[in-house]
């Protein structure tokens, strides 16, 4: 189990992903690059208010090739899809407390790019995300949605 | 005005316009032509009555503001755009003197439906916020694209469960009215008025099967409605400087006649003043298919299918508009500003329609040619826009839903009809505004159906969407499935105005879908879709 936004645990997010994907019929060819922004709310731990954790997935051929933390915007990176939301609300979706579709579907997570590819590859996005919201065993090591009050409380939890 | 250009444009409505500042922006050489004396199309802002009594003539609600993505692109602020969100969005003031406003906020639309019904106050509440909330991803999905099919949509749709995920989106919508999504939400008859009323003005008939699949679109951004300060045509004036500050051309008296083929591509463009112009790369109309199809194109060069479905089978709107213009003395003062004083400072008013039953009985009449008995609804820009009026004064805008052919005696009837219809129209107003008394209207003039249709011929029938707007006639079938991404069978010559997908209205959408299809064919680097 590893913890919330560590390289681990974007390690076990891939392979939930790939695993999910692997079991698909036919995944979609080409190559994607998506950024995840998460913008401290005052509400997660794991993102100061008034920061931003951004994250970098790239997908080759259906499939997740890495997922890292990097910082702002790199020009010369091409991005295909941007997700935009707080930190409670990523907290909550990688908890499974909160369904990404809805959260894109209520405007909780932004999400910016060719919306016609994302539609065509529907079945693919879902399993994605699926794997995002429940395929990992997470551990927060300051607090689980909706949080512990105390930092002492958070490393009891 | 040189022989050659790489992209020439017919039409500098704002499609035109749009579309040619994004190609100037991308390097391009672009030639934009407009038959009239000016650029704009429908963004047209005249002194119709007395001197300083500004009034739009088509467009006069910007409902895209902010959500249309060339208004940050082309940055039409920059370009001298002010807009004003009125406070007070809305409202409709029904026969028994009550009155139900919409605001810009939330809460206090609300209370103005609870007025009328608890219930309809917290199902519009959670509608609201609902569609709210889709309001951008439908945008992108749905409208700034190149559209996809119906087929499409429904299965992605279902595969993201967003049935499920939603009160009020679904898929079934796509076979239903307005009336009926109304129906199985809302309980008072006034308030299903008021909200059906919204969508008609947004060109969605309430009793149109499919449409109810953007209604609640239509709610999202319903207090988005803005006024541009000093007239519409500021909009345009600012297309055209973007377009101008990046080398792009535009040429107004130029009455485009002919599209010139070689083979079967499109190479120029005739005026009717023999004038040719060269088109090195692409030819793109944003005028209407009859024009472009069946006039500005040899018969040899289009397909004989084609040219039959242009004539039998493009849908017109069954029914348009009739405007009347005024210059007045003072605002007007609604009897029902007693049980709601905010009716007094609403943008856009209506008057008097009360009932669904009210609306299909309207505009049933004007589908077989009969001129309703008038409802009209009243804009008063004045009350926002300080600019249009001389001080102290205001202008006005009543547009009443209406036949473009009156039964009997065709559309030729507006001759004769206009002032007296128009004069009935007023006795509308008045009767929900006293004040509005013969000695404060200075002017008025009427503006009809077939003044639409003589002023641009591209509103075909006094069509001012360009186009039927039903399901079956929008994403990738509008205005045929064959012309329904922008392309056509004569080689690098686009469709890119209101014809096309979404449908008019100032959304810059045609033009900007146009723009990808485009930017794909010629392998123009898409600086605008930033991520
Ligand atoms: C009475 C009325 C009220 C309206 N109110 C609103 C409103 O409040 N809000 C809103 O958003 N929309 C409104 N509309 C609709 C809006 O005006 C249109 O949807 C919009 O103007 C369409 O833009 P466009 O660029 O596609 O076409 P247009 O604006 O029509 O531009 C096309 C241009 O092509 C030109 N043209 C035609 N033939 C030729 C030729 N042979 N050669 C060269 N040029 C040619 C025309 O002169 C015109 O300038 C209204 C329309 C009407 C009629």
């Amino acid at each position: 189990m590893a913890d919330i936004y560590t390289p681990d645990w974007y390690e076990e997010v891939r392979d939930a992903m790939n695993a999910r994907v692997a079991t698909m019929k036919d995944p979609p060819g080409g190559e994607l690059q998506i950024k995840v922004e998460i913008y401290g709310d005052g509400v997660s731990p794991y993102v100061a208010e008034g920061s931003e954790r951004h994250f970098l997935v790239r997908i080759e051929e259906g499939h997740c090739a890495w997922y890292r933390e990097v910082e702002g915007d790199d020009p010369a990176v091409k991005l295909d899809y941007r997700f935009r939301g707080s930190g409670n609300t990523f907290d909550e979706i990688a908890a499974g407390l909160e369904d990404p579709i809805t959260a894109a579907l209520h405007g909780t997570v932004k999400v910016r790019g060719d919306m016609r590819f994302l539609m065509r590859q529907a079945e693919h996005v879902k399993v994605l995300l699926e794997a995002y919201a429940t395929g990992v065993q997470t551990s927060w090591p300051l607090g689980r949605p909706p949080y512990a009050a105390t930092q002492e409380e958070a490393v009891r939890a | 005005m040189r022989d050659s250009y790489d992209a020439i444009i017919v039409g500098a409505g704002h499609n035109g316009l749009t579309l040619g500042a994004y190609l100037a922006r991308s390097g391009l050489e672009v030639l934009v032509l407009e038959r009239r004396h000016e650029e704009g199309g429908g963004l047209c802002t005249e002194e119709l009555t007395l001197s300083g009594f500004l009034h739009n003539v088509h467009a006069n609600y910007h409902t895209f503001v902010d959500l249309a993505p060339p208004v940050h692109d082309l940055d039409v602020r920059g370009h001298g755009v002010e807009y004003v969100r009125p406070e007070v969005q809305m409202a409709s003031i029904y026969g028994d003197g009550t009155a139900l406003t919409v605001h810009t906020d939330l809460d206090k639309t609300c209370a103005s439906i609870a007025r009328f019904s608890e219930e309809d106050a917290e199902t519009f509440r959670r509608l609201y916020v609902e569609a709210h909330g889709y309001v951008d991803l439908l945008l992108s999905t749905l409208m700034y694209q190149p559209p996809m099919s119906v087929k499409e949509l429904t299965r992605a749709l279902a595969t993201f469960g967003v049935e499920d995920r939603s009160e009020f989106l679904s898929v079934k919508l796509r076979r239903e009215t307005i009336n009926q999504f109304l129906d199985q939400h809302f309980t008072h008859p006034k308030v299903k008025a008021h909200l059906a009323f919204h969508g008609a003005v947004c060109a969605y008939t309430n009793d149109v099967p499919g449409l109810a699949i953007g209604f609640p679109l239509l709610v999202g951004k319903i207090d988005n409605w803005h006024l541009c300060i000093g007239g519409s045509h500021r909009l345009a004036h600012a297309l055209w400087r973007d377009l101008a500050q990046h080398g792009g051309v535009m040429v107004s008296d130029a009455d485009v006649r002919a599209i010139l083929v070689d083979g079967n591509r499109a190479v120029g463009v005739r005026l009717a003043d023999g004038t040719e112009v060269v088109a090195r790369k692409l030819v793109a109309s944003t005028v209407s298919v009859e024009q472009t199809f069946l006039e500005f194109l040899e018969p040899s060069t289009v397909p004989e299918e084609l040219r039959g479905r242009i004539k039998n089978d493009v849908k017109h709107k069954d029914w348009t508009l009739f405007s009347v213009h005024l210059a007045m003395s003072t605002l007007p003062e609604y009897s029902a500003a007693e049980f709601d004083p905010d009716v007094n400072r609403a943008w856009v008013v209506n008057l008097g329609y009360g009932s669904l039953e009210e609306l299909n009985a309207d505009f049933a009449a004007a589908r077989a040619g009969q001129l309703p008995e008038p409802k009209p609804n009243a804009a008063v820009n004045s009350l926002y826009d300080p600019t249009d009026a001389p001080p102290g004064c205001a202008t006005g805008l009543l547009r009443q839903f209406a036949p473009f052919a009156i039964a009997g005696g065709g559309e030729g009837e507006w001759e004769s009809l206009g002032r007296w219809y128009g004069h009935r129209c007023i006795e509308a107003w008045r009767s929900h505004a006293p004040n509005l008394t013969d000695d404060v209207i200075l002017d008025w003039v009427p503006y009809t159906p077939l003044e639409i249709a003589q002023k641009f011929p591209n509103m075909v029938r006094g069509d001012w969407m360009m186009g039927e707007v039903s399901l079956a006639n929008m994403l990738d079938q509008r205005p045929l499935p064959e012309l329904g991404q922008y392309r056509t069978p004569v080689e690098a010559l686009y469709m890119a105005g209101s014809t096309q997908h979404p449908h008019g209205f100032i959304t810059f959408a045609p033009a900007y879908n146009a723009l990808q299809v485009i930017a794909e064919d010629l392998g123009i680097d898409t600086w605008w879709r930033q991520v």
